[in-house]
């Protein structure tokens, strides 16, 4: 009863909040992981290594642009861009011709990939540690006593909700997204109207990304930039894209959502077996629902 | 004699001398084993580049013996099974005379086994494993870190001397945090009985969001946290400290807390008020050694020498002193000469330990604070904890290694 009683609301509050901003940069780049997954068909394990470079061209950004509140927005506005650039060069220059190849030729393909742009990023930024500078206004926790939640981190929470509803938007209101959706189900049938599948996919391929490289830029701020965070990234988000269904992005809003929250509320229960929960929803939720909680579009 | 038999065996003496010749300038040849590939490089370039520093140095000079210094190197990128495959592969086939490296202990330990059955010397340059010169250590293997055990012993010595009562325990889940986070705390509860342990919180390694577990420590209220982390985790951890406002509120300890490594890439943004030990800062102490190795250091790379570079340094310094004491390149007269060695290096007099071969290291003891001088963090009201105090004593390893 003693640890029951230790746990009073403002804690829990706090470990909600904390726990939807994690939810945020996991979903940003989910959703961009399972886009590419429901719409091309590829496995991409070099996600990871987008969402790296995203960080570590947000870094550059802000030190060129001086640092502070200017090199903070110049480098989550244009890092994406630049990830999703990259992102089109490789795309064109070699996946548009290999999207008949069998999934594991691609998942290797990934694979290598995730290897060579890692190197290529100890190659550019070496080895050291980097951070992104916060601009003032967002520095410290909010001012609640009992809440000692970083500013950072509500605002993310906030972003979270935009970023969803531009999704949404991209996928039901647009032409391109319509069409994305119906290439998700019937490659061939969509080609056979007339349409350049082809292009069809470099997009949803930029736009996936794209969103990896705004997670990287995101996150800039709050982590360490270093070689290596990558790694720990995919493993969470293929997690969270199988946990969702595979290609559903709604699947991967879910799926963050209760890593996320088992994540930060696990710690606060247990403390010494906090990395546990997540890992343990994930398979309760296999284990009733084996494709995924909703709909997979493979 | 004819003059052709003559001049034909004038060539051939010319010949041998030549070749005796050739064999003199054979140079001692060191393999290097280490992590060049993620997050570990933030350490293990300084190594090398310290290294680097005091053979060029000894080449430009012709050393002690008169023979240059080759070195080789091979990334292990981490994995120990990579590793021991190198080092076989340098031992056996390039005939390196000594190995050094590497920053992964389960690659440092594997390493050491073969260096023993192969009677090669092998330098552990950044690994913190307390096995490498306690239980497992040999006649073979050198340690120039500091270990987990000693850096635990370290902090405990000048944590016991502080206020704090109610402590907390936080780390990596695994084999580094768990060993720097029971040397801490075993030594305390040693030095000052009425600690007390609120809770512990274990997280995977390669975290990078810590804002979840500060928040829930702090509903704890502890007076203290002991913060067992290592690698890219000491930055992020110290971001979601300022973040969180944890600083402010409640003191904690990292080991290399207060290292340029640490407080270089966070700026200004970095928290003040953070305990930490190290076993190099290139301000402190302000002697001419030091100040002489950081401008040297600096003219070379254009950089300030962090941790590493001090044991990259020293172990150049060591092999190049060994085998002029030693006389010849010859692998056990190097380890009769070597041990019980005392150098001149940046920090004073080091002594390579006979009986564990482990250096003898002073432990800086600090609090980081802004100063004018740097754009980053410096350690402040620094305290130097001598060896003699926090090392292991002989007999105990004896005991350890029996």
């Amino acid at each position: 009863m003693e640890f029951l009683s230790s746990i009073c609301p403002p804690e829990i509050l706090c470990q909600i909040l904390v726990g939807l901003s994690r939810m945020t940069i996991l979903f940003i780049v989910a959703s961009g992981l399972t886009l590419i997954l429901g719409v091309l068909r590829i496995p991409n394990i070099a996600h990871g290594s987008l969402y790296m470079i995203g960080a570590f061209v947000a870094f550059s950004v802000s030190k060129w642009f001086g640092g502070g509140t200017t090199g903070f927005w110049m480098a989550v506005v244009l890092a994406p861009f630049a990830v999703a650039l990259l992102s089109l060069v490789v795309e064109r220059g070699i996946f548009a011709h290999l999207y008949e190849r069998e999934h594991l030729m691609l998942l290797l393909l990934t694979f290598s990939f995730a290897l060579i742009l890692g190197d290529l990023v100890k190659v550019v930024w070496g080895g050291e540690y980097r951070t992104v500078q916060l601009p003032g206004s967002f520095k410290g926790p909010i001012p609640v006593e009992s809440l000692p939640i970083p500013i950072y981190n509500i605002f993310l929470v906030i972003i979270g909700p935009f970023v969803a509803l531009g999704l949404w938007f991209f996928t039901n209101k647009t032409k391109i997204g319509k069409i994305s959706r119906a290439a998700a189900v019937d490659r061939e049938m969509v080609g056979a109207v007339g349409i350049n599948v082809s292009w069809v996919f470099a997009i949803v391929f930029v736009i996936g990304c794209f969103l990896a490289g705004m997670g990287g830029a995101l996150v800039s701020p709050i982590v360490n930039i270093t070689l290596g965070m990558d790694h720990t990234l995919i493993m969470e988000a293929f997690l969270i894209v199988i946990m969702g269904g595979l290609g559903n992005v709604w699947g991967a809003l879910l799926g963050a959502l209760i890593f996320g929250l088992t994540q930060s509320l696990g710690i606060l229960i247990w403390p010494q077996f906090g990395i546990v929960f997540p890992y343990a929803a994930a398979v309760t939720v296999l284990l009733f629902r084996p494709t995924g909680l909703l709909k997979s579009t493979w | 004699m004819k003059k052709e038999t003559i001049i034909g065996m004038g060539v051939v003496l010319l010949g041998f001398l030549a070749v005796s010749f050739s064999f003199g300038a054979e140079p001692i040849k060191v393999g290097i084993i280490d992590t060049y590939t993620g997050p570990a490089t933030a350490y293990t370039f300084d190594v090398l580049d310290g290294f680097k520093m005091a053979v060029n140095k000894v080449n430009a000079m012709e050393g002690g013996l008169g023979k240059k210094i080759e070195f080789l190197t091979r990334d292990e990128k981490f994995k120990p099974d990579i590793g021991l495959a190198m080092a076989k592969e340098l031992v056996l086939r390039e005939n390196v005379d000594i190995l050094m490296g590497t920053i992964n202990s389960a690659t440092a330990l594997a390493v050491s086994d073969f260096a023993k059955k192969e009677k090669t010397p092998f330098f552990v340059t950044f690994s913190k494993s307390d096995k490498i010169t306690g239980e497992q250590g040999h006649r073979y293997v050198f340690q120039i870190t500091e270990n987990t055990l000693m850096a635990g012993r370290a902090a405990a010595f000048a944590l016991a001397k502080k206020p704090f009562v109610k402590y907390w325990i936080a780390g990596d889940d695994y084999e580094y945090g768990h060993a720097i986070a029971d040397g801490v705390w075993n030594q305390l509860k040693k030095l000052k009985p009425v600690v007390q342990l609120l809770g512990k919180s274990w997280w995977k390694v390669g975290e990078t969001d810590f804002t979840p577990y500060i928040t829930a420590i702090l509903a704890a209220k502890p007076d203290f946290i002991i913060v067992a982390t290592g690698g890219s985790g000491m930055v992020n951890f110290q971001k979601a400290a300022k973040a969180t406002g944890l600083a402010q509120k409640v003191p904690f300890y990292q080991h290399t807390a207060i290292e340029l490594s640490t407080l270089e890439p966070q700026g200004l943004d970095a928290p003040e008020g953070v305990y930490g030990t190290a076993n190099y800062l290139f301000y402190y102490p302000d002697t001419p050694e030091n100040k002489a190795f950081v401008q040297e250091f600096r003219n070379t790379y254009n950089r300030y020498p962090k941790i590493g570079a001090l044991y990259g340094y020293v172990t150049g310094v060591l092999v190049e002193k060994g085998f002029a004491k030693a006389g010849k390149v010859d692998k056990e007269k190097f380890i009769n000469a070597v041990q019980g060695m005392v150098i001149d290096s940046p920090v004073g007099k080091l002594e390579l330990r006979a009986c564990d071969h482990q250096l003898m290291l002073p432990m800086f003891f600090g609090v980081t604070k802004k100063v004018p001088q740097y754009p980053f963090l410096i350690a402040s009201d620094i305290v130097t904890i001598p060896p003699k105090d926090y090392m292991p004593a002989c007999e105990e390893i004896k005991t350890l290694r029996k």
